[in-house]
């Protein structure tokens, strides 16, 4: 088995637990956690990729929620200094990228017309 | 603003929006497609799979470029807030339009070997260790990646479930998401273009988000919310003349919250800066009937309470206050998010003629 396959085979199981988790939370566990959510089933297919993709994060705040660790404080304290840090970062990076991008383009000649290197069928 | 989850809340402005976004698509395409394919480096013949995959690509670069444009323009004008209104919307649209380009490449350049396409596009180049010829394909399906994340999480129902900060920070992938674009370009079709006009977009745009949020951020850093000064275990706000009948102070507290001081007809209440949907700025709304909206989506709060108006059940925390020697006071122990607190009458208040 070569890297990309044990890529794709991890990619594989991580959405095949993901699905498990999507069946198991969509099934009952979101009924207990969020008041908004009871009775209302047609938004819940829409939910599905989003567990899939990030379903230790859905099961961490699952066990948080189900287990009365929530801190209500930490939901109005937005972490600004942080995005300032990203909108600074970006920029620079952004720069640095096109710039190698640019370094290393290379020029031929175009409006070569093609040439026939072997007959057809050899 | 939800008592039960539905699929989309549908409103008119959503629809225009949507509406507008989808015709903005529509003629980008039409224009890339038909009108003018040199854009594309499309002089010569060249198949409808390669066509189509450089126009879908153009498309979504050029999307989530304006969508990174839209945050920081509407923190430095306001005039700007509309178009943040449905952002989320424009972004699962661009999704798609990603994911239509990345289909057409493994759906042609990957798709004629014996081996699986999905192994082919991982193993086809690994020259990593170069920078002339990397596999700028990586950063595609980083960024791939990255905005399926955010566009399966895009529905209200994560923002609760996850808090917004945790919400957010997930949401900052994007700023990743869209370097990872840059290097795909940069180091994909940039280096085989020969028409210039769209090297010319993809570098105007990328250095535009690059500018926008260096002043953006640097507008924050420079006029930033103050600290308030402590007193006796309270915080020092301002004096009541200093704020407008109708509209707010914004203070940070020593322990990062921010707090919001309203004065309402002459009363003061305090509530939470920070909106209990995305944590947008309540403080920089105006409170019309003792309630405040939310400048970024339009939820509303009740500033005495710190509750949506039935039958909407989002909360937010509020703050006791109390104005000493003329100057307002806040005790920065938030009281629990939905808690009443009796407004501060400011004595001898009389409203100045605008």
């Amino acid at each position: 088995m070569d890297q990309a396959e044990l890529i794709l085979l991890f990619a594989k199981i991580w959405g095949g637990v993901g699905a498990l988790v999507a069946l198991a939370f969509l099934s009952f566990g979101i009924d207990r956690l969020d008041e908004d959510a009871k009775g209302a089933y047609v938004f819940r297919p829409l939910i599905v990729p989003g567990i899939l993709l990030i379903w230790p994060l859905v099961l961490w705040r699952w066990y948080i929620l189900a287990d009365g660790k929530d801190e209500w404080a930490k939901r109005y304290k937005p972490k600004r200094n942080s995005h300032n840090l990203f909108a600074l970062i970006m920029p620079v990076l952004i720069i640095g990228i096109i710039a190698a991008g640019l370094s290393v383009r290379q020029t031929w000649p175009v409006n070569l017309a093609p040439v026939q290197l072997t007959e057809p069928g050899q | 603003m939800s008592v039960k989850y539905t699929p989309v809340q549908w409103n008119l402005n959503k629809w225009v929006y949507d509406a507008v976004m989808l015709v903005g698509v529509v003629a980008f395409l039409w224009l890339f497609l038909f009108v003018s394919p040199e854009l594309l480096s499309h002089e010569f013949p060249i198949n409808p799979q390669v066509h189509n995959a450089r126009a879908f690509g153009a498309c979504a670069f050029v999307m989530l470029t304006v969508i990174l444009c839209i945050g920081p323009l509407a923190r430095i004008d306001e005039r700007f807030l509309p178009l943040l209104y449905n952002r989320r919307h424009f972004g699962v649209m661009t999704t798609f339009v990603a994911i239509t380009h990345a289909s057409y490449i493994l759906n042609w350049y990957f798709a004629f070997s014996k081996s699986d396409k999905f192994s082919a596009l991982l193993f086809a180049n690994t020259s990593y260790t170069q920078l002339a010829g990397f596999p700028f394909e990586a950063f595609g399906i980083f960024a791939l990646i990255c905005l399926a994340v955010l566009a399966a999480t895009s529905h209200d129902f994560w923002m609760k479930f996850l808090t917004p900060p945790v919400w957010k920070r997930l949401h900052s992938l994007i700023y990743f998401a869209y370097a990872a674009v840059v290097a795909h370009v940069s180091l994909g079709i940039l280096q085989d273009q020969q028409n210039h006009v769209f090297t010319v977009i993809f570098i105007g745009g990328a250095l535009a988000v690059a500018g926008l949020h260096a002043y953006a951020a640097w507008l924050d850093w420079r006029g930033g919310d103050e600290v308030g000064a402590e007193s006796n275990g309270w915080i020092e706000i301002c004096s009541p003349e200093d704020i407008k009948n109708g509209f707010a102070k914004i203070k940070l507290l020593p322990n990062g919250e921010r707090v919001a001081v309203f004065n309402q007809e002459g009363k003061l209440s305090a509530i939470s800066n920070a909106c209990a949907h995305q944590n947008g700025p309540l403080g920089e709304g105006r409170v019309i009937d003792c309630l405040v909206t939310c400048p970024w989506h339009g939820f509303q709060y009740d500033v005495t309470n710190g509750r949506s108006p039935a039958p909407f059940t989002e909360t937010v925390p509020t703050y006791n206050l109390r104005l000493t020697d003329g100057v307002i006071q806040v005790d920065p122990k938030a009281n629990p998010p939905g808690t009443f607190v009796e407004p501060v009458p400011i004595p001898g208040w009389q409203e100045v003629p605008a």
